[in-house]
């Protein structure tokens, strides 16, 4: 259970957010403006902050530059806006996360587990799975000592496989997570950058050592087995 | 339109010399010939006194000489029957001018003749025509300097106002001229600058109304969304859920729609030679995990058509992608480009797969095996907007044929 704010103006999507993540088990407040969201997040600091960029009063990411230096609660930007620009203006600005409009309870509350994990753990900047080692500050990774030229989008893919070795993941969570597209895009999008990714880690679907396909189901990323 | 009008002075100021040239150097003719007539009456005058005051034989012998010693014949004779009394010139075939002078001596008319030549006549002639010749030349000259200088500032307005417009057209919505020359090319360049404005006014219009359309758009769907997960899981949960993400997906794509003058500016232009090389080699990781056989045909040159690569691309991708989600692994794919004639380019999209059971999955973007459809929408909408179109039909193998006609860039 978290304590979280929302700051959003669009009454039903406060009260609809409110809804779905009281249901799971969060304790959920909520400003529809952002001058009075930064008054609340000061007065009675929450564990995160969900901030809507299009907010009547100020924009999000203006709210964002005047709460980094007084605060580090967690914020997941959650908006309308999907363009490069936006996003990397919030991230730049101090978000933690961002998650474009239309987005479901489930996939909102599990970023906000995540947010919160890494929060905690203050997770480590370097993964390593196996011979494995993928630097999330530097965006690059390194497999046997050789290092992996890899496309942005593969590096975002090879990243969150590794945050997670061991564990299946599905292509829609793929195409949810590491392409911020929920609901559109197609799984051969994901399958051609895995194909890509499986090709750059020097293996084949045949012969997986690292990237494995569970058929039916989705990816995951092992530690490869010692070279005979 | 410098050489035009250097032309048009150089002709003006041609016939105006040759109106007062001409008349001028027959003038000159005139007046040479009638100087060198009197010129020679005086000089005849001496003997034309000798005879009249009777002299003798020998002194009027010397002063002929003497006159024949300066060129001119002399003689004496009488007049002819009915001839005035009175000094005559006449000009002979020759062009030499005969003067007689008639005298009365003791009641006998004596006529004293003198032949001036031609040479005489004309003597200084030339040298006048040639001095107006050359005023003449140097006139033509200074008209023709001060035509191109008019010209020029005539000239430079409107090269700026060219370029200006030809930045705008090429996508700089910045540039701007400076407007100057005639009041008539000023009031251009003015006009210009105004719609230089307006045009980039209106982006930003389209910009800022393309991002309320997302936020209108995306937000009530997110309400919907969060309102649908609420319910207590079943069918009617699920059926609801698949409902909002069709409407998701349909919103994405007129949001993507709405936002292509955004993405193009005004002049949208792509290599379509280099997008499919690139987009087509991106999908062989695929492919070749497959077990595909994917072809490839590119023009030798570079092929622009009016769509911008990431549209371009991205309707390749939705062509390739259906072909790779719906043809059996192992299909064989063949890619075909060739570039029109009349400017643009045909894309075909052919596979070895079990083809099209119903072409009206294309007008509708309605759903086969799993997929919206909204990907041959994409790739509709991008060959309509460059001009084009798309058809779906059968390979010749009995496969799938996309082809995409894409329009040439304008200008």
């Amino acid at each position: 259970m978290a304590v979280l704010l929302i700051i959003e103006d669009d009454p039903h999507i406060r009260s609809a957010l409110t809804r779905a993540l009281t249901d799971r088990g969060h304790a959920v407040s909520s400003e529809p403006a952002a001058l009075r969201g930064l008054q609340r997040v000061i007065d009675d600091p929450p564990d995160l902050v969900v901030l809507d960029l299009g907010l009547p009063d100020v924009d999000g990411v203006q709210l964002l530059r005047m709460l980094r230096p007084v605060s580090a609660v967690p914020v997941i930007v959650a908006t309308a806006r999907d363009d490069d620009a936006s996003t990397v203006a919030a991230l730049d600005a101090g978000a933690d996360d961002y998650l474009v409009k239309p987005f479901s309870a489930e996939q909102l509350d599990a970023r906000i587990r995540a947010v919160l994990r890494r929060s905690a753990t203050n997770e480590p900047a370097i993964l390593t799975v196996g011979g494995l080692t993928v630097d999330l500050k530097a965006r690059s990774a390194i497999l046997d000592g050789v290092l992996l030229d890899l496309r942005p989008r593969e590096f975002d893919l090879l990243a969150y496989l590794a945050a997670r070795p061991g564990e299946v993941v599905t292509k829609r969570t793929l195409l949810a997570d590491v392409w911020l597209s929920p609901f559109g895009g197609a799984d051969k999008t994901v399958d051609v950058h895995l194909s890509w990714l499986r090709r750059k880690l020097g293996e084949t679907a045949a012969e997986p050592r690292l990237l494995h396909s569970v058929r039916g189901v989705g990816v995951k990323l092992v530690p490869a087995p010692p070279e005979m | 339109m410098r050489r035009r009008l250097a032309l048009l002075v150089a002709g003006t100021t041609s016939v105006v010399l040759l109106a007062f040239l001409v008349p001028l150097s027959v003038l000159a003719s005139k007046a040479a010939a009638s100087d060198a007539i009197n010129a020679t009456t005086s000089r005849t005058q001496a003997l034309v006194s000798a005879v009249a005051s009777g002299a003798g034989p020998a002194e009027i012998q010397g002063q002929v000489d003497q006159l024949s010693r300066s060129g001119l014949t002399v003689r004496l004779g009488h007049p002819s029957a009915g001839a005035p009394l009175a000094t005559t010139v006449r000009r002979t075939s020759s062009g030499a001018a005969v003067v007689r002078q008639p005298v009365v001596v003791g009641g006998k008319t004596v006529v004293v003749v003198t032949e001036v030549p031609r040479s005489r006549l004309r003597r200084g002639v030339a040298r006048a025509w040639a001095v107006l010749l050359l005023l003449g030349a140097v006139l033509v000259g200074l008209s023709l300097v001060v035509a191109d200088r008019l010209a020029r500032s005539l000239t430079r307005p409107i090269t700026d106002l060219a370029q200006t417009a030809e930045r705008l057209g090429a996508g700089d919505l910045s540039a701007r001229t400076v407007p100057g020359g005639p009041d008539e090319v000023r009031e251009v360049g003015v006009a210009v600058n105004l719609l230089a404005a307006r045009i980039a006014e209106l982006l930003t219009h389209e910009r800022e109304s393309v991002a309320d359309l997302s936020h209108r758009l995306r937000t009530p769907i997110t309400a919907l969304r969060l309102d649908v997960d609420s319910l207590a899981a079943g069918a009617e949960r699920d059926r609801l859920a698949a409902g909002v993400d069709e409407l998701t997906r349909q919103v994405d794509a007129v949001i993507r729609e709405g936002r292509r003058p955004v993405r193009e500016g005004v002049d949208a232009r792509c290599d379509a030679r280099e997008v499919t090389r690139e987009r087509v080699e991106f999908w062989t990781a695929l492919t070749e995990d497959q077990g595909r056989e994917v072809t490839v045909a590119l023009p030798d040159q570079t092929c622009l058509v009016r769509a911008s690569a990431d549209d371009l691309g991205a309707a390749l991708d939705a062509l390739i992608g259906n072909v790779v989600s719906h043809t059996p692994e192992g299909a064989a794919m063949h890619v075909v480009l060739t570039a029109e004639a009349s400017g643009g380019a045909l894309l075909l999209v052919d596979d070895e797969g079990p083809g099209f059971s119903d072409s009206a999955v294309l007008a509708r973007g309605e759903s086969r095996a799993g997929s919206t459809g909204l990907g041959l929408d994409i790739a509709r909408r991008t060959a309509a907007a460059s001009g084009g179109d798309l058809r779906i039909g059968r390979s010749s193998p009995g496969g799938a044929r996309v082809s995409l006609r894409l329009g040439a860039p304008a200008g």
